[in-house]
């Protein structure tokens, strides 16, 4: 049995995976790089080890350096979160090789899917759907010309390797072809050390639907039902919720049985994800399968009853699945929003910074999966992300009503952040109609970034903090001149000793 | 004390009247208003007025006079403006800013890559440097047909918000 867990993650994840190993009385082990001494998870672990210099490619893709790690502290498994080295085969084939657990699918199930190219050719085998696009890797710039005239525009350029929206780019215009084509490259490279790109035709109006499974060693695989995730900017994922408003009962068992033949198709163990886009008229075509635990995970987590994690950690253990399938069922509503040290006015420019002040929302049905506290300065070298805020509730409306609420109580001061941002989603009438597709930003443009007017008596108030600070710190200043003239002591001596000498 | 405040586009003139503990008396524009104003929180001020319950925070801008104060509703950008501020206004017209032929950086990042070099010509939309930050590469464009007069960085350097990195004439 895994009695000591080093988690191979930084940020809210790796506090969050360490919540669940505390509550299971599985010792953690985090990991750091420079820019970490004084994260939220080096502070919350058990024991905390030193990996290498604040890049990435440094530290938490530095396989030798966590290996190391897991070795020395004596881990018997690692968690490796998401991004970073979840989706890698040799960082999982390295795992098993040196006798550490990984928790996660073995190396086939991940070099299958983590190719996206594979993945896909091993799901047409298994009679799931999938988007055209290529069929191989794209590494120089013909191909990509070929590939495109081909199957025409606008088409998606992918990472091979990719997820999270990272090395991901949309071409409209022949001409931002082979620039996006480099960008995305060069992300890919840096994101996760492989610039590998394909191209996969874009299906207009797209809803991004993804279901969530857990298969165990014994071959049992099960789905929790889906996650909505449409709204998207830069294709990264903003607001994620379960039910889907999109969804049927009849779609949902149909792409809940794709999602299971999926997982089976690579013999797949632990917690997983398959994403599908969802046409208006309900067609559906497999995406990719994430080989991890989801960022939106905790959406599922709160329908559905079952703590994602510890599922991995009994999955890796060997344990048959707690569940079947018949004993799972949806209850209510849950809504995620991501939290991110961004500015929605400048094209969501990421701002990284100090936390100079922090609160966060409490109170029935909301969650806050965060890692930065007051003080905390977020590094340039990371995701920009600071929390997952979730609200659950019995329908969609309280949901979205709780999140109204929860968003009002979050104050976050020192850098800029997508709050208010989400709170207009959450008023967009296309939001709360459920009626909304991955093109949900751009379409309500006017209303997402028109500021919402507070009157005249609001705006006066603003002004009247303003002058209010200003004056008492400048009196302030003044103050401590006044002292710093009286305490000047020695000047005064002196003047006083020279008198007294004459 | 009388001081005027820019407030977004609208500049106000705004008076403390009167003040004893936590009340003070204050005129905005000749608007009188009686409130009950305390800093509950570093940056963060409750005021009541008329019943009503304000909840606002300052962070602190560039200078000490400019605040961006966050309402329930929306995000202001404030300036305080005494004499000194309007002294160096009026000084001000010579001196750099991010501007056309600045190119500056709006966020902390690092380097990535500089495809110029000094005395090249460059023209409108051109590349003339990638900034990346939590794993985000910007680049950022010539605003015209112009010429690279200098390159205050170099690829992999680490710059500040706000840094002006490549100036063009």
């Amino acid at each position: 049995m895994i009695g000591k867990v080093l988690i191979a993650n930084r940020g809210e994840i790796a506090v969050r995976i360490m919540r669940s190993c505390r509550e299971l009385g599985i010792v953690t082990v985090g990991v750091f790089s420079d820019a970490d001494r004084k994260a939220m998870h080096v502070r919350y672990a058990d024991e905390a080890w030193y990996i290498g210099a604040s890049p990435s490619r440094e530290s938490y893709l530095n396989m030798d350096a966590i290996i190391d790690v897991a070795k020395r502290s004596g881990a018997d498994a690692i968690h490796p979160g998401y991004g970073f080295l979840s989706e890698n085969a040799g960082f999982s084939e390295r795992c098993s090789r040196e006798g550490i657990k990984f928790i996660g699918p073995g190396p086939f199930a991940i070099t299958t899917m983590g190719d996206k190219i594979t993945a896909r050719q091993t799901m047409i085998k298994s009679g799931v759907p999938v988007v055209p696009g290529t069929t191989e890797k794209l590494t120089d710039e013909n191909k990509a010309l070929g590939t495109v005239s081909e199957i025409g525009l606008p088409v998606m350029i992918k990472a091979s390797a990719g997820g999270g929206g990272k090395g991901m780019r949309l071409v409209k215009n022949m001409d931002d072809l082979l620039p996006m084509f480099h960008m995305a490259k060069s992300e890919a490279m840096n994101a996760f050390g492989d610039d590998s790109v394909y191209i996969e035709k874009y299906i207009e109006s797209p809803h991004h639907i993804e279901f969530q499974i857990l298969a165990d060693q014994h071959g049992n695989v099960i789905h929790l039902f889906e996650r909505e995730c449409s709204i998207q900017r830069r294709h990264q994922k903003v607001i994620e919720e379960t039910p889907s408003p999109l969804m049927t009962p009849e779609l949902r068992k149909e792409m809940g049985d794709k999602a299971i033949a999926a997982a089976k198709a690579v013999s797949y163990e632990g917690a997983g994800t398959i994403e599908f886009i969802v046409s208006d008229n309900l067609d559906y075509y497999f995406l990719e399968m994430n080989t991890r635990l989801q960022v939106e995970h905790p959406v599922t987590e709160r329908v559905v009853g079952v703590d994602l994690v510890k599922e991995q950690i009994n999955i890796a253990n060997g344990l048959p699945l707690s569940f079947r399938q018949e004993d799972l069922k949806q209850h209510g509503h849950a809504i995620q929003c991501r939290i991110y040290a961004e500015d929605p006015e400048n094209n969501f420019m990421p701002n990284p910074g100090v936390i100079k002040h922090i609160t966060e929302p409490l109170g029935l049905g909301v969650r806050s999966d965060g890692y930065v506290y007051e003080g905390y300065e977020i590094p340039i070298y990371y995701d920009p992300m600071i929390s997952k805020l979730i609200s659950w509730g019995i329908s969609r409306e309280e949901a979205i009503a709780r999140m109204r609420r929860a968003l009002y109580e979050y104050k976050i001061t020192g850098v800029k952040t997508s709050i208010k941002f989400l709170e207009r989603i959450m008023e967009a009438p296309a939001f709360i109609s459920g009626k909304y597709n991955t093109h949900f930003i751009e379409e309500n443009n006017g209303h997402l970034f028109t500021p919402r007017s507070c009157g005249t008596a609001c705006e006066d108030m603003a002004m009247i903090a303003a002058f209010i600070d200003y004056i008492d710190k400048l009196e302030k200043l003044q103050h401590r001149k006044e002292n710093g003239k009286m305490t000047s002591g020695w000047k005064a001596f002196g003047q006083k000793r020279n008198v007294l000498r004459h | 004390m009388t001081y005027e405040i820019n407030i977004e586009s609208r500049t106000a003139k705004i008076e403390l009247l009167s003040r004893a503990g936590t009340k003070a008396l204050i005129a905005v524009d000749g608007h009188k208003y009686d409130i009950d104003i305390v800093m509950v929180e570093p940056g963060v001020y409750s005021i009541l007025y008329k019943g009503n319950s304000y909840n606002i925070e300052l962070i602190g801008g560039d200078t000490s006079k400019k605040y961006i104060v966050n309402t329930f509703a929306r995000t202001f950008n404030t300036e305080i403006v005494d004499a000194e501020t309007k002294y160096i206004r009026s000084r001000s017209k010579g001196l750099e800013l991010e501007g056309d032929d600045n190119v500056a950086s709006p966020m902390p990042g690092k380097v990535v890559k500089i495809p110029v070099s000094v005395g090249e010509a460059v023209k409108t939309g051109q590349t003339l440097i990638v900034v990346e930050a939590m794993k985000m590469q910007s680049e950022f464009k010539a605003s015209g047909d112009k010429t690279v007069h200098e390159i205050l960085v170099r690829e992999g350097d680490t710059v500040n918000a706000h840094q002006i990195m490549i100036k063009l004439k």
